[in-house]
């Protein structure tokens, strides 16, 4: 299977009379965007804000990240998700690099939302501070979750990936500066030199914990709550299968774009046929009830048996109980004999004295960290905030709290703010971009 | 919360679902309860269904406070 | 110029040695013994030593932590040093319960530098900075010039790296760091993986330490004269959350009057717990605290009494410390009741 990443980098965004790529520049017509946007009807109020690297801007509360990509064969960029199911991970993708498209909430917050500044000390915690931000800045009608810490946030989400659809569409029929490419042969039908390289899976476990459908990760438009695990291959995930949900706390979440790029995949790919044979992805999920974690790990180690693999890199979306999936399921392949690298963040606490993981297993020898969710971070006011900055505070984010003792509201009188980095969007950058680590002190 | 009270020599069961959790945070008695978000009644059984579930579980659950134990014990449950 | 206080054995102070391990608590002015290299190299000036026997500080502790307390109450410093001690176990263990008790009375920082076969090590590398030392005073000066290092950045406010790093004992608090490599969790992940498929050394970001255990409490005789507590970690609470208990991360406890109660009612009780989806438990608050089955049992006769109230805060998110400080409140008040057993539900 062989996907041609076609690339067009952004060096500028800015509104114009027409919507258009031009000499590296991404120009938008606003009011048609809009008016594409609005289409879904449950979109009550909707504006477009641009936020670029170094300004002084604060962005929340921030549902979700999408890359602006088109086919230029016509199938949906997300299928099942902004068209029909189709396949993907092969043929030609073209995609705007250097920017993400942000849904955001105009006033409401919820759990999983979560913080982006574009400049200073805060700028550091996410990946989200170096694109150039097309937000889309939006209400909703979604009257029944309003008032709720979790919600579907089902508009907003929509609303960007189609948005990241209407602008892919400025380069349907250009020609993309750069071709990424991406094949892997068949896993039988691959060369003796490599297969005598150690044969790598890489388990994937996506964010799949509520059991009312509509807050989970998406496969193919699927809810991965209901869902087992299976092979996939990495380009179906690099091209779109998968979308972000709406649930895990910030820090720990995977966005759209996240999947659109997996750091770890690209990793993978880069030393196949050097000092590894990637076989491919067993796409897992993360689960509730300890007999659903059970099965997960059965399926997931069964499947690296028969597929030969030697060894295995588990990566979670999220910290807490999905701890015990991820810890499960390094126990379980190491149990039948491969050799496992985990790879996701830690809660060790404000006070950094708490067990790092909710369920510990020594079998677990090779890990890597990528943060701690409950560093406190404290931040000066910024110049501007695209959203509302009180949702921090008042919403129920996960780093983010109304009222403490100590520590006072989270969003003081003058802006500046007080948080764990648990609100910092995608923060903890587990999907492999994360420079960070964590160290005994 | 769980082994500041056994420290003070209160036998405690943990009812839970996350059974390598409970383990490893080292609670010595637990009993399993059926998930998470509803630990003892799955609402999408009857009332009656429910009520003889937790009955049952929460009775395992005090049997386990006078049960003599030498090693951390998941108890275990009929239904 | 910032101040120190040292503080040394009788030993070091040139006293005597087994003989003169007696010797009570004392404060000189100025520098006894190893004060004097240490005074050379500190960006402090060294004001007073204080100087006890092992043996003294060894069978009374309570007593000799007192003096040097009362020493120092009226000293202006900025920061405590002891020793070193090389491998000095009682050298080591006096060094780890002073400087303990000075930060915990003057929140001043407070270093000291062991052997890592001295038993000091293990009793107080969790509370104190603990610097990895020799195991005889040969390396007295090597010591000195470590702990010096360390707290000149302490003392100008400089940065710390972390325990490896600075080269002391890790204290089990573990805090997120920028590589200065720039090397991202994905290159750092692989190049794991392929020396572990190699079989060449690796080394963990994340050592899975060993489990804490408590011994098991005595069971519960008759359970028909016992008195039970309900206690829960999954934020059921009276609708309006009187104690404005936190959704993640919790602070904060409540307990709630249950003694009036049949069972607890939607509408009169919900969740708070952000960790998992509400409906089941907000329908029926029974199932995360089963308060009706326990009144049944309760009439039954199957226990002596429902202890009056429940016990409730949330688990998610929430610190070992904060849990445990949570758990000791709580257990005042079980105690004061005389409570027999206690079960704990978690979602």
């Amino acid at each position: 299977m062989k996907l041609e990443i076609g690339n067009f980098y952004v060096k500028d965004v800015a509104f114009g009379n027409e919507t258009k790529f031009e000499n590296n520049v991404l120009v938008i017509n606003k009011e048609e965007a809009l008016n594409y946007i609005r289409e879904d009807e449950h979109i009550t109020e909707a504006d477009l804000i641009i936020a670029k690297p170094g300004e002084n801007v604060r962005i929340v509360p921030v549902k979700e990240a999408v890359e602006p990509r088109i086919r230029p064969d016509g199938r949906p960029v997300f299928p099942g998700v902004t068209g029909d199911v189709e396949k993907t991970g092969e043929g030609r993708v073209h995609a705007l690099k250097g920017v993400s498209v942000l849904g955001v909430g105009k006033h409401w917050g919820s759990f999983g939302d979560g913080l982006i500044d574009m400049s200073g000390e805060g700028a550091k915690y996410t990946l989200f501070s170096q694109t150039i931000n097309i937000c889309l800045v939006a209400d909703t009608d979604e009257e029944y979750e309003r008032y709720e810490q979790q919600k579907k946030n089902h508009a907003i989400r929509w609303g960007s990936h189609r948005l990241a659809e209407y602008i892919g569409r400025t380069v349907r029929n250009l020609e993309p500066e750069e071709v990424e490419k991406y094949e892997l042969e068949p896993v039988t039908k691959r060369s003796e030199n490599m297969q005598n390289l150690s044969s790598v899976v890489l388990v994937m476990q996506p964010q799949s914990q509520m059991e009312e459908l509509g807050y989970n990760d998406l496969v193919y438009g699927w809810d991965m709550n209901k869902y087992v695990p299976t092979f996939m291959h990495p380009n179906e995930v690099l091209d779109g299968a998968i979308i972000s949900g709406s649930f895990m706390p910030a820090s720990s979440k995977w966005s759209t774009y996240d999947f659109q790029n997996f750091p770890i995949i690209k990793e993978l790919y880069k030393e196949h046929g050097k000092s590894i044979n990637f076989l491919g992805v067993i796409m897992s999920n993360l689960n509730v009830s300890l007999e659903q974690k059970k099965r997960s790990s059965i399926f997931v180690a069964q499947i690296a048996k028969s597929l030969g693999a030697d060894g295995a890199i588990v990566t979670e979306e999220g910290y807490g109980n999905p701890d015990t999936d991820y810890i499960m399921c390094i126990a379980a392949l190491e149990d039948i004999g491969v050799k496992t690298v985990g790879i996701s963040n830690e809660c060790t606490g404000r006070d950094g004295a708490s067990q790092p993981l909710v369920t510990l297993d020594v079998k677990a020898n090779a890990l890597v960290s990528t943060g701690n969710v409950s560093e406190i971070i404290k931040l000066p006011p910024a110049e501007k905030v695209i959203g509302e900055l009180q949702a921090l505070a008042r919403d129920g984010l996960s780093g983010g709290w109304a009222y403490d003792e100590i520590l006072g509201p989270s969003v003081k009188e003058d802006g500046s703010i007080i948080m764990e980095n648990n609100a910092m969007f995608c923060g903890d950058r587990i999907a492999g971009w994360s420079t960070k680590t964590v160290k005994e002190f | 919360m769980l082994k500041e009270i056994e420290r003070a020599g209160i036998p405690i069961v943990h009812m839970c679902n996350l059974i390598p959790v409970s383990l490893t945070v080292g609670a010595n008695k637990i009993v399993p309860t059926i998930s998470i978000p509803y630990p003892l009644g799955d609402p999408s059984t009857s009332e009656e269904e429910q009520w003889k579930l937790r009955y049952h579980r929460v009775e395992v659950a005090l049997n386990a406070l006078t049960e003599d134990i030498k090693d951390q014990t998941v108890f275990n449950v009929k239904i | 110029m910032k101040k120190a206080i040292h503080y040394i054995n009788q030993f070091f102070a040139g006293i005597g040695g087994e003989e003169k391990a007696d010797y009570k608590p004392e404060i000189r002015e100025g520098l006894v013994g190893p004060a004097m290299a240490l005074n050379s190299v500190i960006d402090a000036e060294i004001t007073h030593t204080v100087i006890c026997g092992d043996n003294f500080m060894g069978s009374n502790k309570d007593e000799a932590v007192d003096r040097i307390l009362n020493f120092l109450k009226d000293k202006e410093f900025d920061i405590f040093i002891a020793g070193p001690a090389f491998q000095a176990g009682r050298y080591g263990v006096a060094c780890g319960t002073i400087c303990k008790a000075v930060k915990e009375k003057f929140n001043v920082p407070v270093i000291t530098s062991m052997n890592e076969e001295n038993p000091g090590v293990e009793m107080f590398k969790k509370d104190i900075y603990i610097f990895k030392g020799g195991k005889s005073a040969a390396k007295l000066r090597k010591d000195i010039k470590s702990m010096a290092d360390f707290a000149n950045k302490i003392l100008n406010g400089e940065e710390l790296s972390s325990a490896d790093e600075e080269g002391y004992f890790p204290r089990g608090i573990r805090h997120q760091v920028w590589l200065e490599s720039g090397k991202t969790a994905a290159e750092r992940g692989i190049e794991m993986l392929v020396k572990k498929l190699n079989n060449e050394p690796f080394e963990t970001e994340l050592v899975i330490p060993e489990p804490d255990r408590v011994p098991i409490a005595k069971p519960i005789k008759d359970l028909s004269k016992a008195n039970i507590a309900l206690v829960t970690s999954g934020g059921i609470v009276p609708i309006d959350n009187p104690d404005k208990i936190q959704s993640a991360s919790a602070t904060r406890w409540g307990r709630y009057d249950i003694s009036k109660l049949d069972n607890l009612e939607s509408g009169v009780f919900k969740t708070i717990h952000a960790g998992y989806d509400p409906a089941a438990a907000d329908e029926d608050p029974d199932r995360v605290v089963p308060v009706d089955v326990m009144k049944v049992f309760e009439k039954e006769g199957k226990i002596g009494k429902l202890h009056k109230y429940f016990y409730s805060t949330v688990g998610t998110g929430t610190t070992q410390a904060e849990a445990a400080r949570m758990g000791k409140e709580m257990l005042k008040y079980l105690q004061d009741d005389k409570v027999d057993g206690v079960i704990l539900t978690s979602t």
